[in-house]
């Protein structure tokens, strides 16, 4: 006979059972999502997740926060709907605007179930102490209500809709692209407001003195799948020639760690973008 | 005995043919800017071809294998060091993806460089002690070094 405890006990352990499940879902969407590489100093043996590095731009520099479940220095005392408002509308716990350098116009797109596991995933790291730095920002940046009308003109919160004239791959890709790889951050220009200009969606760059490739068939066009392949995985051609080391480090970090079926699947959605001319220098 | 006037004058006169003439034979063995570059693109493509393995073994993608990575780098400490005299700024002009940052930075230019020389020597060094785990991590230091430089010096191709 089976006592209510024990019932109980098998319930709980189900319970944690699809946690850890979970979990590890989670742990595959933080690499995809590429979330270590702000959200880490940038220095030998930094504490993963806990915070520090600078990503600096035309508005000032930002840190990207500790992610860690620490009560004070990190995401402890967030709820799970917290989380979720933030990715999907850009908001901090307190309601207040966060900050577009944080890419929340491309995490928006992201599937709840999606954001769920990847909060259960944030959940499990061990807790850091490490304080979040705070932006150091031009004095007009500093508004966060002002961005409130950046939103309005530039920010559609929702999750990425499947296109039913494509396939599940292309579909996919376009969920890894543009959700949770947001390469367009960097591969898309912008305009004078620091917004993505939709009409030239992923053809390129220019970042500070660096470039960020045309990804459209443009440029693409000249590298096989095998090769483009190859090039998401190791950061390096044939020839042994070594990418710039801002995208080698997204190829450590997120490329390189997506599964196969993922990595077509980018690869193909890539290759189905209108061909867009590269930016005039 | 002549004068300790004139001695100067014998000597700042020798000094200054000298010069001349060390500078003149600089010149003359100077090549032209498309040899130089074309000098220096021939090193970097040999570092790629003995970083390439290496960079291969480091990513788990070959099998490990202490010789190759001794030789190679050997060879790439001593590669590291040959491309950076073909950037002179006579060759500024000379098309190229080498980006105009090389000479109007020219001290993140010379820490870039001297990186890579660092890194790679390193790697020499610890490729001789025959510990995996660190010759692993040093190529792919190495490979940041090149990526860095990458980065902000040269155009994308």
């Amino acid at each position: 006979m089976r006592s209510p405890a024990a019932a109980g006990f098998f319930i709980l352990a189900l319970a944690f059972g699809a946690a850890a499940q979970d979990a590890k879902r989670g742990e595959y969407l933080s690499k995809a999502a590429g979330c270590l590489g702000c959200h880490t100093e940038e220095k030998k043996d930094a504490v993963p997740y806990a915070g520090g590095r600078a990503l600096k731009t035309p508005f000032g520099t930002f840190y990207g926060p500790n992610l860690t479940p620490h009560k004070e220095a990190g995401l402890g005392a967030w709820s799970e709907a917290d989380f979720v408002r933030a990715m999907r509308e850009g908001r901090r716990r307190d309601g207040a605007n966060l900050f577009p350098a944080f890419p929340y116009p491309s995490f928006t797109k992201m599937s709840d179930a999606d954001l769920k596991d990847l909060w259960a995933y944030l959940r499990s790291l061990p807790a850091n102490a490490t304080p979040s730095k705070p932006h150091e920002l031009g004095f007009l940046y500093r508004w966060r209500f002002l961005i409130t009308i950046w939103k309005w003109f530039f920010f559609t919160p929702g999750p990425l809709a499947a296109d039913a004239a494509k396939d599940a791959v292309l579909n996919r890709g376009a969920y890894l692209v543009q959700a949770l790889g947001h390469c367009g951050e960097c591969h898309t220009p912008r305009n004078f407001l620091g917004a993505p200009k939709k009409d030239r969606f992923l053809a390129g760059a220019k970042i500070g003195e660096a470039t960020a490739s045309n990804l459209t068939p443009t440029r693409l066009k000249k590298y096989g799948d095998g090769e483009l392949k190859e090039l998401l995985k190791t950061a390096m051609t044939e020839d042994g020639d070594v990418l710039a080391e801002s995208m080698s480090e997204v190829v450590r970090n997120t490329t390189s760690q997506l599964t196969p079926p993922d990595l077509d699947a980018m690869v193909a959605y890539l290759r189905s973008l209108p061909a867009l001319p590269d930016e005039s220098k | 005995m002549s004068n300790p006037m004139e001695t100067l004058m014998k000597k700042s006169l020798f000094a200054a043919l000298l010069a001349v003439a060390v500078m003149s034979g600089e010149a003359l063995a100077q090549a032209k800017p498309e040899t130089l570059v074309k000098q220096r693109q021939s090193a970097m493509t040999l570092m790629g071809k003995y970083f390439g393995p290496m960079a291969g073994m480091a990513q788990g993608k070959i099998p490990y294998d202490a010789k190759i990575v001794q030789r190679n780098a050997g060879f790439l400490d001593n590669l590291s060091r040959m491309p950076w005299d073909g950037f002179s700024e006579g060759t500024k002009d000379t098309k190229s993806a080498a980006m105009a940052a090389i000479w109007s930075e020219p001290t993140k230019w010379g820490d870039a460089a001297d990186r890579l020389q660092s890194e790679a020597s390193k790697l020499y060094a610890v490729s001789r002690s025959g510990d995996e785990g660190a010759v692993k991590a040093q190529i792919g230091a190495v490979g940041k070094a090149c990526g860095g430089c990458h980065e902000s010096f040269r155009q994308k191709q």
